[in-house]
């Protein structure tokens, strides 16, 4: 019986939460939000994997939740634990122009925004495909409504191989699809006007609602 | 060199025995010394050669405009209009075996030999295969002069240590001719000229030492000196056929009856007077045809033919130290304009497999109208090839994999994308939104400038912005999301509405610039929220003709 059981977890399709969780896993990217990061397994965003978030509205603080953790990544630290260098920030078809002013209020270093904007879907995909495996990119932020289950997966070991944080804009409606990324989260105004972060999936982790994350 | 030995045994051996040189010495150009006192000033000294440090080298292609033209075993043979009657020129070894000749009608020869593959004579093609080789020469000096219509000279004294010898260098040079299918003759002298008459005769001889000259081209025959057939006939008649009697005759009755230049070619061959030359500069833009033999569309034939041109323009700039940014295929096809398709990098290259990867991305998308019967490829402007250091890379564990440079991650992305929609950001000192950044689309690395000061920024960009906030809102919040043009809002008794009416969070900061330009602007800028909790950053304008609420960013 247990051998059987052995057989069927050697299987790459099956991964068990508990194998990464806590501390025994990966050390996270921490967020910037103490309330998040508590929420997150290895304290953080996971690095080398496809982050997910799900919303309706642009404009709700959605790459606030992002920025501290993109600050980080982009500046030349020699103390960094993992030794890296400043990677580039790839954004690959923003809805709108990220302002980059604002990016530097944020503490992001400028020389090191890559700004894609292809002209389809498909093109999109591809280009976040090449920025994530070319292993320049220490984080790629993908807008897109042409990511399925097997473009995610796609996305999911390009950011693997290339070692590189990727993370895809979805809206709600994509609620339902199943998606081969390491942690999904969806974005809601709470009532006191904070923003409340769901997470959906966790590899390691559990689902968890944050109240108002940066609160 | 076996041949070398023959006709100039006397002098070799003559040379360390001082008597029987001056001796031989004196026999030639007393006549000549006669004459000097009668032709004062256009004499050179004649007791002394200059003293010459130069090597000359010459490879004599007789067979050229068969070679230019016809690359194939069969029997072939080139023919030329002469006076209306198409005659052969040159012909291979397996047409001269079958009687085919220099001078023979073509009709006769095709006639002999049906299946003879025939081309006409075409000086132009020559002349692009002659300049190929002297760039393939240039690989073993850097001076290489076109002696048209079949000569190249190579001044080799400064080549001979680094090639291991003069014997070495001219058996490479040699061998190097003969795998590209050229049937040379290679002659090495001091002075150009009798470098190249000595190949023209077909003396396979080597001379170094100038006062060997006399001794050496006394036996050539006038005909392989290249004077025009007049100069020849007369000299003939006069009982004159080799350059040992024409050095014996009286020089200002030489210089009356043929002209000066005929003494004074005598004179450069003979290193007497300098022969400056005019060495060969090989142009430094790259251009390359490949031609097809028949009508081709599939791609992967193409693609390997552009690879082959991909290789030649990497010998061409790796022996410049060049590099380049820009580089262009034209397809050509029978009947219609030839279609071309650009490439671009970032910073300029030169390795095959860089350019072959972007030509793999553009050519996916290439539709070509027709089938394609010839490639070209051009290179761009030539610049300065910097290599770059890398550091040495151990196989660390956690290593970043960074086999390619953001540069080459940027070309691959705008190859595909397009130029324009792949760009970098700096930021602009300018109060107006608008006119506060900029794109930038220079991928080198920026260094680091963690050591000014300026450049700085905290990376505890919260409390960063907590401290603004504290200190009574001094700059506002900018929010990460700008419109590519602010949106008129719709405004209800005063309260703009987004999805709904909007709350006014933060402001008014009045922004109020630009009159110097025609874009000036006159804004109070809030930040706002709507009922679903979209952070908006608008402004109202002050100006009374374009009034009203205006949405410009999103706080995303």
């Amino acid at each position: 019986m247990s051998e059987i059981l052995e057989n069927l977890l050697k299987n790459p399709r099956i991964w068990r939460g508990q194998a990464r969780a806590g501390s025994s896993g990966w050390q996270g990217l921490a967020s910037g939000y103490p309330k998040l990061d508590q929420h997150l397994p290895g304290g953080g965003w996971p690095q080398h994997a496809l982050t997910e978030i799900l919303l309706d509205h642009y404009g709700t603080g959605e790459l606030q939740l992002l920025m501290p953790a993109l600050a980080r990544l982009s500046q030349p630290q020699v103390d960094r634990e993992d030794g890296k260098e400043a990677g580039w920030i790839a954004w690959i078809a923003p809805p709108f122009e990220p302002y980059p002013p604002a990016l530097k209020q944020w503490g992001v270093n400028l020389s090191r925004v890559l700004i894609v904007r292809p002209r389809g879907g498909k093109e999109a995909l591809w280009a976040a495909e090449q920025a994530l495996i070319s292993g320049n990119c220490a984080a790629v932020l993908l807008w897109s409504n042409e990511l399925d289950d097997s473009a995610s997966r796609r996305l999911q070991l390009a950011a693997e191989a290339g070692q590189c944080w990727a993370i895809a804009f979805r809206s709600l409606k994509a609620l339902s699809q199943s998606s081969a990324a390491a942690l999904r989260v969806r974005l809601d105004t709470g009532e006191q006007g904070g923003t409340d972060l769901g997470i959906l999936k966790s590899r390691g982790g559990r689902p968890a609602v944050v109240r108002d994350y940066a609160g | 060199m076996g041949t070398s030995r023959k006709p100039p045994a006397r002098s070799r051996e003559a040379a360390p025995t001082p008597s029987v040189k001056s001796r031989q010495r004196e026999r030639h150009p007393t006549s000549l010394q006669l004459a000097l006192t009668e032709v004062p000033p256009a004499a050179p000294s004649l007791q002394s050669v200059i003293p010459l440090r130069q090597l000359w080298l010459c490879v004599y292609l007789p067979a050229l405009p068969l070679e230019a033209l016809i690359d194939a075993p069969e029997p072939a043979a080139v023919f030329e209009e002469q006076q209306g009657v198409r005659k052969i020129l040159l012909a291979n070894a397996q047409a001269r075996a079958a009687g085919v000749g220099p001078g023979l009608a073509v009709n006769a020869a095709l006639a002999l030999l049906p299946a003879l593959h025939l081309a006409e004579r075409n000086p132009v093609r020559e002349a692009q295969v002659l300049r190929s080789l002297a760039a393939w020469a240039n690989k073993f000096t850097s001076f290489v002069c076109i002696e048209a219509p079949s000569l190249l000279l190579l001044e080799i004294a400064g080549s001979l240590t680094l090639f291991g010898g003069i014997k070495a260098l001219r058996r490479r040079i040699v061998r190097g001719l003969d795998s590209q299918g050229f049937d040379a003759g290679v002659a090495i002298a001091p002075t150009p000229l009798a470098a190249t008459w000595l190949a023209r005769a077909g003396r396979r001889v080597c001379i170094r030492d100038p006062r060997n000259l006399v001794g050496r081209l006394g036996p050539l025959p006038i005909i392989c000196l290249g004077w025009p057939v007049s100069v020849y006939t007369s000299l003939k008649g006069m009982g004159v056929t080799s350059v040992g009697e024409a050095l014996r005759l009286p020089r200002q009755g030489f210089a009356k009856r043929f002209g000066a230049n005929r003494l004074l070619d005598l004179d450069r061959a003979l290193g007497r007077l300098p022969d400056p030359r005019v060495s060969y500069r090989a142009p430094e833009r790259f251009t390359a045809d490949y031609e097809l033999n028949e009508e081709e569309s599939d791609a992967k034939l193409l693609l390997n033919a552009c690879r082959e041109l991909l290789v030649q323009l990497e010998c061409f700039l790796l022996s410049r130290q060049m590099a380049v940014q820009h580089i262009e295929f034209s397809f050509f096809h029978l009947q219609i304009p030839a279609s071309s398709l650009s490439l671009g990098c970032v910073k300029p290259g030169r390795a095959v497999q860089h350019w072959l990867d972007l030509l793999d991305i553009k050519f996916d998308r290439l539709e070509l109208p027709a089938p394609v019967i010839a490639i070209q490829l051009c290179a761009g402007q030539g610049q300065q090839f910097s290599a770059e250091t890398d550091v040495l890379r151990f196989n660390r564990e956690d290593g970043r994999r960074q086999s390619t440079s953001i540069a080459q991650l940027a070309e691959r992305l705008s190859a595909r994308i397009g130029d324009e929609l792949v760009h970098g950001v700096t930021v602009v000192a300018d109060h107006r939104p608008q006119y506060a950044w900029q794109p930038r689309s220079n991928f080198e690395d920026i260094p680091h400038c963690a050591n000014v000061p300026s450049c700085q920024v905290d990376s505890h960009a919260p409390e960063l912005l907590a401290e603004i906030h504290r200190t009574n809102g001094l700059v506002l919040q900018r929010p990460l999301w700008v419109l590519p043009e602010p949106e008129p809002l719709l405004a209800d008794s005063g309260v703009p509405y987004f999805q709904g009416p909007l709350k006014l969070l933060e402001g008014p900061e009045r922004l109020e610039t630009g009159w110097w330009d025609d874009d000036g602007i006159a804004r109070d800028y809030f930040v706002a929220v709507n009922p679903v909790g979209v952070h908006l950053w608008i402004y109202r304008n002050r100006n009374q003709d374009r009034g009203g609420w205006y949405v410009h960013g999103k706080f995303g």
